[in-house]
């Protein structure tokens, strides 16, 4: 693009024409000592807590600790052009990022800039970093379903829109992956989407982003990078500043969808500025206030009455643990805040079980409520069969001769724990899942090899969306499963399983593979 | 009234030691209490500054007697009850044999500075540093500080500074406020507005300021 320069000119002289000088009032401090991303601060005595201060060469921070002789700032940008006796004064503002559709399809830092090298965000709007959650009287209860894709979760651990849910488990389970599965499966959705890594390494983070581009998922995805070698200031305010994005859309009555990867990051970030800002450490010398970190941010994923809008922030948080130690301080916490968590299991993992979601403590608090009738009458109860094989599963390692109800149950089990395997970046439509897991929970395919269960689906999925589709079309207009659908979908199971027969018939080696 | 301190670049500056300024305010506000009860609080404060201004500076060795934790406390009472009584007033004394006492005569230059404050403070005065671009004379200083305080309505202890990067104008500091109306400012700040309106104007007039 060429710029036209007397434009330009002309807009300048304007300005200059106008300019008036006024007294320059501000308050000011100077730097005492400087490092580790934190800078101590004599004077700025009217400052307030949680304010912006700026450094000469235009480095922000935050005021954190208010001492009685200096004043703690932590700085959200390059500490080492902070000098010793550096004049810092107060802006009286507080933090605040770009909002809006200008951040959709973009990669940002937590202070709003972008890191993708598309050009500046182009935009007036901005929201404070930390706000207030909405309150209760602005609330109503979760209500619509915000579909994962997933089969194992949308069936068995329902997530509602407004609802948070904990992803939890050991490292290399595969939490990101079902995070960046459900930001996936909102292609069609309208909802927007915030994947905030925090502490990540830049690698998988660029990996994160280039499947996200692929799936055509950045296309209302925004993404905020504080890497691992990004200050822990910044890393610290990361979840703040993507949830302040994400609430734009909540307050104009639309939904959006938050995937913090991981919080255990963020508040390791927290303790380190909390020690260096020498607050007493608590357990595990994480400082008191730690939970109120993460319940502060959390609070503010909600669902909207219908006189705000009836916009909706759903968030899915990650924490890691550590050899499966959810009774960890971290962990704990964010367990108790959330609306329920989402447990992966490194057994399960390597056993091919992927995703790796163990039932039994796997729960959905509000979820329930959001879920489609369809959907809601074919997994009634499978979490609890699933959980109850799995007792006895390990009963059945024993070598023991077991009875054919039993052992029936066990099949089923098998099956179902078959039926519910997805392969990444695959999210399934919510009517292919009813289906599925119809087929499964009523038993149609207990005579089915165990390792020929997914072709028997993908081979169904694709037979109901050829041959039988008002099927399909009666479930996606009425998102239930009245006595007609069911009696229709009996009837495609009948034939194509006819179909599989017949194909078997003939040439036994093409068994499964139609 | 003071003017130019060569060896602060300026009064309001951090001190050297945030714990010993923080120690020497609480043993300030005792002596000036002390001083009330007596009555001579100028003439107190006048002599403990003659001293940490005229005497430490021309005795070489003593600052570090006086601070050396290897001379015990009763050496250094002794030295202090010989060398300054019948010399300077009771509740001086007492104040250098408390300081020699607690080990604490190290802290006589933050002490003066301390008092000072605390006397500023119970006379409702603040202290200011007004810097100009080039050096003004006395009357000029006057005249000056006296426009400042009308228009603050309060009064002031000033002490004057140059800096010559400023260009021009004048910058006010009374503790934390700064109040600038310097050349220097301003023509940052309007570089700022200027860079701020063309990148306004660029972003969202495109079509009028360029094209493809």
């Amino acid at each position: 693009m060429k710029f036209n320069t007397d434009e330009i000119a002309s807009v300048l002289r304007e300005e200059i024409d106008r300019y008036q000088t006024g007294i320059d009032v501000r308050e000011v401090g100077q730097v005492l000592e400087v490092g580790d991303g934190i800078a101590r601060v004599w004077g700025l005595s009217g400052v307030m807590a949680g304010e912006m201060v700026e450094f000469p060469g235009g480095v922000t921070g935050l005021a954190f600790n208010l001492e009685e002789n200096s004043v703690g700032v932590i700085i959200l940008g390059d500490y080492l052009k902070v000098n010793e006796g550096d004049e810092v004064r107060s802006t009286g503002k507080l933090l605040s990022v770009p909002v809006g559709d200008a951040v959709i399809g973009r990669v940002l830092d937590p202070l709003g800039n972008p890191l993708d090298g598309k050009g500046p965000i182009t935009t007036d709007k901005r929201r404070p970093v930390e706000t207030l959650a909405p309150g209760v009287a602005d609330r109503q209860p979760v209500r619509e379903p915000l579909q994962t894709g997933i089969k194992a979760i949308d069936a068995m651990t329902p997530i509602g829109r407004g609802q948070r849910e904990l992803i939890i488990g050991d490292r290399k389970t595969g939490k990101t992956a079902i995070g960046i599965d459900a930001i996936i499966n909102q292609k069609h959705s309208g909802v927007k989407c915030f994947y905030v890594a925090v502490g990540q390494k830049d690698s998988s983070v660029a990996v994160a982003i280039d499947v996200l581009r692929k799936h055509g998922a950045m296309d209302y995805t925004t993404v905020i990078v504080a890497g691992g070698s990004t200050a822990a200031p910044l890393q610290y305010i990361a979840p703040y500043s993507g949830t302040a994005m994400a609430e734009e859309f909540m307050y104009n009555g639309e939904h959006a969808l938050i995937v913090y990867d991981d919080l255990s990051k963020q508040a390791t970030a927290y303790r380190q500025l909390s020690l260096l800002m020498r607050r007493p450490p608590g357990r595990e010398a994480y400082p008191g206030d730690v939970f109120y970190a993460h319940s502060r941010l959390l609070e503010r994923s909600a669902k909207l009455s219908d006189e705000h809008g009836g916009g909706s922030l759903t968030s899915l948080p990650i924490i890691e643990t550590l050899e499966g130690e959810v009774s960890a301080y971290i962990p704990t916490n964010v367990i108790s805040i959330t609306d329920g968590q989402i447990y992966l299991q490194p057994d399960l993992f390597f056993a091919g079980q992927r995703p790796a979601m163990n039932v039994g403590i796997s729960v959905s608090r509000v979820g329930g409520a959001a879920q489609t009738k369809a959907m809601k009458k074919v997994s009634g109860g499978l979490r609890l069969d699933l959980a109850s094989f799995r007792e006895l599963e390990a009963f059945a390692q024993l070598g023991t001769d077991l009875d054919a109800a039993t052992q029936s149950r066990l099949d089923r089990g098998y099956c179902m724990v078959e039926l519910l395997k997805q392969g990444q970046y695959q999210p399934l439509d919510i009517v292919d899942q009813v289906l599925s897991i119809y087929a499964g929970t009523r038993g149609h395919l207990d005579n089915v090899e165990r390792d020929k269960v997914a072709a028997w689906e993908s081979g169904f999925l694709t037979f109901v969306r050829d041959q039988t589709p008002e099927v399909r079309s009666r479930l996606e207009e009425t998102k239930a499963l009245d006595d007609e659908t069911e009696r229709l979908l009996e009837a495609a199971i009948a034939e194509y399983k006819r179909q599989v027969q017949g194909a078997k018939q003939p040439e036994p080696s093409l068994a499964g593979s139609n | 009234m003071t003017t130019d301190e060569l060896n602060r670049s300026s009064p309001l500056d951090a001190p050297r030691d945030i714990g010993s300024a923080r120690l020497a305010k609480v043993y300030a506000q005792a002596i000036v209490e002390a001083a009330d009860r007596h009555q001579c609080q100028s003439e107190v404060v006048e002599e403990l500054t003659h001293i940490v201004e005229d005497v430490l500076p021309r005795v070489e060795s003593l600052t570090s007697v006086l601070e050396s934790p290897r001379i015990t406390p009763s050496d250094k009472t002794a030295l202090v009850s010989k060398t300054f009584s019948g010399r300077v007033s009771t509740i001086t004394l007492n104040t250098l044999l408390v300081l020699a006492n607690h080990e604490r005569l190290g802290l006589l230059p933050e002490l003066v500075i301390a008092l000072r404050r605390d006397l500023d403070q119970r006379a409702g005065r603040r202290e200011a540093v007004l810097t100009t671009a080039n050096s003004i004379t006395p009357d000029e200083q006057a005249a000056i500080l006296k426009s400042v305080e009308e228009s603050l309505g309060e009064s002031l202890t000033a002490h004057f500074s140059v800096n010559p990067d400023l260009l021009g104008g004048l910058v006010v500091r009374i503790e934390d406020t700064v109040y600038d109306h310097s050349v220097s400012t301003s023509l940052v700040s309007l570089a700022e507005r200027l860079k701020q309106r063309s990148i306004h104007e660029i972003q969202h007039r495109r079509d009028r300021l360029g094209s493809a």
